[in-house]
C-alpha cells in the first residue's frame, strides 16, 4: 500500500515545521496538528496511511492518543502507520509505546528530513 | 582507673550524693523551722505569760503544719537536683532508688529543665562508653559498668541494621532508613538496581561464602525528587550462620552527594535544552545539501560540508555529556539486540566519511567476512565507534590514514581503531578512561571535553565488553572494544525477556547494566 496520507503531531514548531515541509516536497498530502487533543482529533476524523507522533505533546501525551486509538477492545485506527517521535529522555516509554501499540519509533535527535523520508519509504514497502 | 576484682574502690557510688543530700536538707529545713516556732512560741509567751490550752493547742497545730510545708516545699524545691542526680546515676549505670527521669514528662518541659537533663545523658553516655571498652579490656563484663547499647547506638548519627538470616530487620537504630508498614514489619528503605541489591548479593553469598564483605557508594532512600531523599554509603557484612547473619551501617554522605546530583541534574538538563536546536540544525543542514545540490560551487560545497561535520559532531558531544550525566546518576540504559559489527558502524557511516574527509584523513572500514553477530545496544554503540574515530581524527595528522577493523577473540568480538598520529606516553594511558582527564599535551592543541572515553567506556562495559588502548608515543594509538558474541548470550538474553535485566555478570562496573531499553 502506497503511503499518500500522512498525519504529524508535534509541538515544536521548529521542528514540525522541518518535518512538514520535506514531507509534502516529497509529495505527501500531510496535515500538521500542534497539540494532543487536536491531534486525537484529527487522527478520528481521517484515516491516514501513516501518523507521526511526538510523545510529550500539550494537552494530550502521546502514550495516551495511542492508548485511545489502540489501546481499546477495538483498533480505532487499523490502516495508519504509527510512528513514535521521541526524545533521548522518554526512550523508555516510547518503547514500550512502540511494542505496545505503534509501528515503528525514532528519536528525534537523531533523524533528519532525508531519514524520516527514508523510514517511510521502507513503511510503505513493508506494507501492513 | 584502677579496677580489682571488679569493684571501683577509689571511686565514691554517684548513687550516694542523693539520699544523703535529700536527708540532709529535709533536716536542715527541719531545724530551721523548729527554731523559728521555738522563737516564735518564746516572743508569745513574753507578752502572753500564761496561755489557755486552747492557745497551747492551736500553736502545736500551726508547729506542725508548718514543719510538714517546709518538708513538702524542701522536697519538691529539690527535685531537678533529683533527677539531675538520677539521670546521673542510671547513665552511669548504677542501681539507684529513684526511678530514671522520664524526658517527655511535663513538669520538665515547664521547668526548662528538658535540655540539661538531656544534656547529663549526652555528656554521661559518652563517659560510659569509655567506662564499657576499659571494662571490656579488662575481661570483667559486670552488667552494671556496660550501658545498654541499642539505646546507645541511637545517639550515633551513623545508621545500622542487623539482619536474621531470613533476612528480616530484627534491629535498626534511628539513624537507619527504616519503613514500618501497618502491621509493624521493619523493612529497609533504600533503592539498589535491580541486579546488584542487597538481596541479590546476600543470595548469592548464602551459596557460596562463609564471610562476606561489599560496599554500596551513593544509595539513596527514596526516588530523586522526593521529600527526606538521603545518599547513603552502605557497608554490608556478612557472616554465614551467627545469630545475626548480615550487619548493614549507613553512613549518610547526603551533603556531600547532593551538591553533586544537583549539578548533574543542571548539565544534563543544560544538554537537553541544546538538542532541540541542534536537531533542527542539523536537519535543514541536511535539507539544503539535498537541495541545492548542482546549484553552489565546490568551494561552497567544502564550506556546507564543514556545517554539517561540525553539527554532528557538536550533537555528538551533547549525547556524551547526556549520557555521562545520565550514567553518574545511574540511569543510563541498554538493549541489547543481535547485530553485526557493521550494522554499529552503518548508522554513522555517512558522518564518519565526511569528517574524515573534512580534516583530510584517510578513513579505511574493513570489516572481515563471517564476523558472527554480537549482542549490543545499537545507537549507544554507535556513538562508541564515532568517539574512537572521533579520537582518532583529533589526535592524528593531515593525511594520516585511520584503519578501523574487527575480528573474533574467545567469546566475543574485537573492533579496534587505530591511528598513527601523536601516541601517548605509558603514564598518560592509566588514566585515559577518567572523567574530564586530558593529556597535559592535548589539552594545548587539541579542543575536547575528556568525556567522550569516559562515557565510551561505561557504554562498552554496559554492553558486556571491555575497551581498552594501545599506543606508542609519536607513533599512534590503537583503540579496541569488545562485544559478547549473541550466540554466547542468546540464551540468557531470551530468558531475561526485552528489558535484559541483569544479563550482564562479567561487566566491572556493576550499576549501569541492563535495566530495559535504552535506546532502540
Amino acid at each position: 500500500m502506497a503511503i499518500k496520507t500522512i498525519l504529524v503531531i508535534e509541538d515544536d514548531r521548529f521542528i514540525g515545521e522541518m518535518y512538514v515541509r520535506s514531507l509534502k516536497k516529497a509529495g505527501y498530502d500531510v496535515d500538521w496538528m500542534v497539540d494532543g487533543n487536536d491531534g486525537l482529533i484529527a487522527a478520528r476524523n481521517k484515516p491516514y496511511d501513516v501518523m507521526l507522533l511526538d510523545v510529550m505533546l500539550p494537552e494530550r501525551r502521546g502514550g495516551e492518543i495511542l492508548q485511545i486509538l489502540r489501546g481499546g477492545a477495538e483498533d480505532l485506527i487499523p490502516h495508519t502507520r504509527v510512528v513514535v517521535l521521541t526524545n533521548f529522555d522518554q526512550a523508555e516509554e516510547s518503547r514500550l509505546a512502540m511494542e505496545k501499540n505503534a509501528d515503528a519509533y525514532l528519536i528525534k535527535a537523531e533523524i533528519t528530513p532525508k531519514k524520516l523520508l527514508a523510514v517511510i519509504d521502507k513503511l510503505g514497502q513493508i506494507g501492513k | 582507673m584502677e579496677v580489682k576484682d571488679g569493684k571501683k574502690p577509689d571511686i565514691e557510688p554517684l548513687n550516694r550524693f542523693w539520699p544523703n543530700y535529700h536527708q540532709r536538707a529535709i533536716f536542715i529545713a527541719m531545724v530551721s523551722q523548729i527554731v523559728i516556732i521555738l522563737l516564735v512560741i518564746l516572743i508569745v509567751l513574753v507578752f502572753y505569760p500564761q496561755p489557755s490550752i486552747e492557745a497551747w493547742a492551736m500553736m502545736m497545730v500551726v508547729a506542725f503544719i508548718v514543719l510538714v510545708t517546709a518538708a513538702a516545699v524542701t522536697n519538691a524545691l529539690l527535685r531537678p537536683l533529683r533527677d539531675l542526680s538520677a539521670a546521673l546515676v542510671h547513665s552511669a549505670g548504677e542501681r539507684s532508688s529513684v526511678p530514671p527521669p522520664n524526658l517527655n514528662a511535663n513538669y520538665y518541659k515547664r521547668m526548662h529543665l528538658r535540655p540539661l537533663l538531656q544534656q547529663v545523658l549526652e555528656l554521661a553516655s559518652d563517659q560510659s562508653e569509655k567506662r564499657a571498652s576499659e571494662a571490656e579490656a579488662d575481661e570483667k563484663t559486670s552488667t552494671d559498668g556496660i550501658p545498654d547499647i541499642a539505646a546507645q547506638l541511637n545517639h550515633t548519627a551513623t545508621g545500622i541494621i542487623m539482619l536474621n538470616e531470613k533476612r528480616e530487620v530484627v534491629y535498626a537504630n534511628k539513624s537507619a532508613p527504616i519503613h514500618i508498614d501497618g502491621e509493624g514489619k521493619k523493612t529497609m528503605e533504600l533503592i539498589f538496581d535491580v541486579d546488584e541489591s542487597i538481596d541479590q548479593w546476600l543470595t548469592d553469598r548464602g551459596e557460596h561464602d562463609i564471610h562476606a564483605e561489599k560496599v554500596w557508594k551513593r544509595v539513596a532512600n527514596k526516588l530523586t525528587g522526593e521529600a527526606d531523599r538521603r545518599l547513603y554509603d552502605v557497608f554490608v557484612s556478612y557472616e554465614k550462620g551467627s545469630g545475626v547473619e548480615t550487619i548493614i551501617t549507613l553512613l549518610d554522605r547526603t551533603d556531600e552527594y547532593q551538591p553533586e546530583d544537583d549539578d548533574l541534574d543542571f548539565i544534563a538538563f543544560a544538554a537537553h535544552e541544546l538538542r532541540g536546536p541542534i536537531t533542527v540544525i542539523r536537519g535543514y543542514l541536511d535539507t539544503l545539501n539535498d537541495e541545492l545540490e548542482g546549484t553552489i560551487d565546490g568551494d561552497q560545497k567544502e564550506l556546507f560540508s564543514r556545517l554539517i561535520v561540525s553539527a554532528n559532531r557538536l550533537s555528538g558531544y551533547i549525547n556524551n555529556i547526556l549520557n555521562a550525566s545520565r550514567y553518574d546518576r545511574r540511569h543510563l540504559k541498554v538493549h541489547l539486540t543481535e547485530m553485526t559489527i557493521a550494522d554499529i558502524y552503518d548508522t554513522i557511516a555517512d558522518d564518519m566519511r565526511m569528517r574524515a574527509a573534512a580534516q583530510q584523513r584517510l578513513l579505511s572500514v574493513q570489516f572481515p567476512d563471517g564476523l558472527p553477530t554480537v549482542a549490543a545496544d545499537l545507537n549507544s554503540m554507535s556513538e562508541v565507534l564515532g568517539n574512537l574515530i572521533d579520537n582518532a581524527i583529533k589526535y592524528s595528522n593531515d593525511g594520516g590514514s585511520i584503519e578501523v577493523t574487527a575480528g573474533v577473540s574467545g567469546d566475543f568480538v574485537e573492533v579496534s581503531v587505530t591511528d598513527h598520529g601523536i601516541g601517548m606516553p605509558a603514564n598518560v594511558i592509566s588514566n585515559l578512561f577518567h572523567k574530564f582527564y586530558r593529556s597535559h599535551r592535548s589539552r594545548e592543541t587539541v579542543a575536547g571535553t575528556g568525556i567522550g572515553l569516559y562515557i565510551s567506556k561505561a557504554i562498552v562495559e554496559s554492553n558486556g565488553g571491555k575497551i581498552g588502548v594501545r599506543s606508542v608515543e609519536g607513533h599512534g594509538s590503537t583503540f579496541t572494544f569488545s562485544l559478547p558474541i549473541y550466540a554466547t548470550v542468546a540464551e540468557k538474553l531470551k530468558s531475561t525477556g526485552t528489558n535484559n535485566q541483569a544479563f550482564i555478570e562479567h561487566s566491572s562496573s556493576g550499576w549501569i547494566k541492563n535495566h530495559g531499553a535504552f535506546r532502540g
